[in-house]
């Protein structure tokens, strides 16, 4: 009882991250699904293994890693890297998106050198000549190159005004 | 006598003027890889291969390895005049390397480097052409068990290296097995994971995966603090080493040679054990072991040439049995399966022109990165200067372009953002990215060879322990998952590798 009792270590001040919290969650859930969605796909055949084993081999690994990470976490919380600069990650993958959404309408060209703009004269604030140059070059420039020098065609516009000028 | 032919016959595949302009386009893109910080081989191998979607396989391959062994060359630039390796395995050259800066000896530090980078991958290829043969034909003897366990001892190694902690490398491990199961079952032909979307049904892009988790959740983590470096060039005068410097680094050369090979063999090793290890045979062997951190030219030589040889013989166990043998080969075997190739022993009998031009070109692109590497220096260091918010705009176009020219479809943009972010998240959990991109290519093979295995034995999984090979095979990769517990510890430099 006593030896129990001194074993346990004293309550610690520092509190696991939340961050590593919903870590462990998000890996748990997706372990569980996983365990849950391999039975149906069937773990065994009369032919051998079925082609739900595998998966659900990883989801198993997946949920009791995160049983170990939560318990090691709860001894001795780690301490958690420093956080990301929130801004530039909004900005870039915003205009990302965005950038993956236009594509195939406004075509490669404009949509690449529309965004490049944004990164270099908006984001990066640099002068107009060098946003202007890297710009053109990023995108009239990349879709040439690639179409014509390394046989990869990038999309062009889906609108008939933009696309018979050759955006 | 039979391997040299066909390795003369490989000669005259890689020395057209096409081949010749992808591997020298390879190395001076590999090069620049290297030397920017923000941007691993990883990364950049996977960034790269869209460009060599449309060339012929031979071309393709060329130009993919000599971007990869690049990178190798060019981290040592800003390791030594900057104290910033450019990539991992150059980190533990930083030491010497910058302290030799210091006091007016760049150029001989990036001459020597060079020259032992071409002598430990020169040798790692000759080792190549040696145990192509002989290996390969082993490799045709090994069945589904064996192979299933020889993975199992390669992915066991990189977890037991890999950042801190074993569990978060476990789970980052089994997430690429998660990732690499999405798609139409190979054996039953059931779609798994797809959720009702037909575009999963081939499964995930493997580009856009490995862009979005090394590349892109790297160009998100940055920090503000990073301010364009100031750097000088050497002058070229400088760039000669004394004769007492050449004398001093033979040695040191020698045995990075020596480790460098010997560890790129084995699955699961990355160059920076290479490196770390070489670093600390020079520190116990070396005659001038005292002077080592204050600018030794040992400390240069011996690191430097151990990665190099470390590079090129990690393509042994990639083109003999079909393991990639660490993250960046991983990409590149990737890269082989883009192309309709299967690196392993029968990459021998089905393609062997290609896979002797292949082997050819690295000897060709060692001798290439000797010519551009030294004299080219000043340019290198011009890269370092150009403003970051410009690399940053253009490294998120190859990006994109990347992502979209795998399959034509904005999807697979959509694909890499979505894993950019699921990259960032593992970085902030302090989660291993290497164990990850290792099962994602090895996944679909894992997976058949256990069932092939299953099949053979009807279900008995005593087939794994019951054949000797694989039988030893299982156990060394249970004893380095468990050596945590037999205090088998990992040097401690390596909790800062990237690539691990």
């Amino acid at each position: 009882m006593t030896t129990k009792s001194v074993a346990i270590a004293p309550k610690s001040t520092v509190r696991v991250a939340p961050s590593v919290l919903a870590g462990i969650g998000a890996f748990a859930a997706v372990g569980a699904y996983v365990l849950v969605a391999s039975i149906d796909l069937g773990l065994w055949t009369s032919l051998g293994p079925g082609a739900g084993l595998f998966p659900f081999a990883m989801g198993a690994v997946l949920v009791a890693m995160s049983v170990v990470w939560l318990i090691q976490e709860l001894r001795k919380p780690s301490q958690t890297a420093e956080g990301v600069d929130r801004g530039l990650v909004l900005a870039v993958v915003l205009s990302l998106v965005v950038l993956a959404a236009v594509l195939d309408l406004i075509g490669f060209q404009l949509g690449m050198f529309l965004f490049l703009m944004y990164h270099l004269k908006l984001r990066g604030r640099r002068g107009w000549p060098s946003s202007l140059i890297t710009a053109l070059a990023g995108s009239v420039g990349a879709f040439y190159a690639f179409n014509y020098g390394l046989n990869v065609s990038l999309p062009v516009s889906a609108f008939p005004l933009l696309n018979t000028i050759g955006l | 006598m039979d391997t040299l032919n066909e390795l003369m016959g490989g000669f005259a595949a890689a020395m057209t003027w096409q081949n010749l302009l992808f591997a020298f386009l390879g190395c001076l893109l590999g090069t620049i890889i290297g030397v920017l910080p923000g941007i691993g081989p990883v990364a950049g191998v996977a960034l790269l291969i869209p460009l060599t979607l449309n060339l012929d396989a031979t071309g393709a391959i060329i130009m993919l390895c000599a971007i990869f062994y690049g990178t190798a060359y060019g981290g040592t630039i800003t390791s030594v005049l900057l104290n910033t390796p450019g990539e991992a395995a150059s980190a533990i050259t930083t030491i010497d390397g910058y302290a030799m800066t210091k006091i007016g000896k760049a150029g001989a530090a990036l001459t020597i480097a060079a020259v032992g980078s071409f002598v430990g991958g020169t040798v790692a290829t000759i080792g190549l052409v040696a145990a192509a043969k002989p290996l390969g034909e082993l490799g045709l003897l090994v069945g589904p068990p064996e192979f299933f366990a020889l993975m199992v001892v390669g992915i066991s190694l990189l977890v037991a290296l890999a950042g801190k902690s074993m569990v978060k490398a476990v789970i980052s491990g089994a997430l690429g097995l998660l990732i690499a199961m999405v798609g139409i079952d190979p054996v039953a032909g059931a779609p798994r994971f797809t959720f009702g979307m037909d575009r999963l049904l081939d499964g995930v892009s493997f580009v856009a995966v490995i862009v979005g988790v090394f590349g892109l959740s790297e160009l998100l983590s940055y920090r503000k603090d990073t301010a364009t470096p100031i750097v000088h060039a050497p002058n070229l005068r400088s760039l000669l080493p004394t004769r007492g410097e050449w004398r001093r680094s033979a040695p040191a050369m020698a045995r990075g040679t020596g480790i460098g090979f010997g560890l790129g063999l084995i699955p699961g090793m990355t160059g920076s054990v290479s490196s770390l290890l070489a670093y600390g045979a020079e520190k116990k062997f070396s005659r001038h072991r005292n002077e080592l951190g204050k600018g030794a030219i040992e400390g240069v030589a011996g690191p430097e040439t151990a990665n190099n040889s470390h590079a090129n013989a990690a393509l042994i166990p990639l083109f003999t049995l079909g393991i990639p043998a660490s993250p960046t080969i991983a990409v590149l075997m990737g890269a082989f399966l883009q192309q309709g190739l299967t690196p392993g022993p029968t990459l021998f009998t089905e393609h062997s022109e290609i896979a002797w031009a292949i082997i050819a070109s690295l000897f060709i692109g060692n001798l290439l990165l000797l010519l551009l590497n030294v004299p080219l220096v000043g340019l290198w260091t011009s890269i370092l200067r150009v403003p970051s918010s410009i690399l940053t705009a253009l490294i998120l176009l190859f990006m994109v372009i990347g992502a979209y020219t795998i399959n034509f479809s904005v999807f697979d943009v959509f694909v890499m953002i979505g894993f950019g972010l699921l990259g960032l998240a593992l970085r902030h959990l302090d989660i291993p990215l290497a164990p990850m991109v290792l099962t994602l290519v090895l996944g679909p093979l894992m997976e058949r060879s256990l069932r092939e295995s299953l099949e053979i034995s009807q279900g008995d999984f005593s087939i794994f322990t019951s054949r000797p090979i694989s039988a030893v095979l299982i156990g060394l990769g249970l004893l380095i998952v468990f050596s945590p517990l037999l205090k088998l510890r990992k040097p401690k430099a390596l909790n800062e590798d990237p690539e691990t």
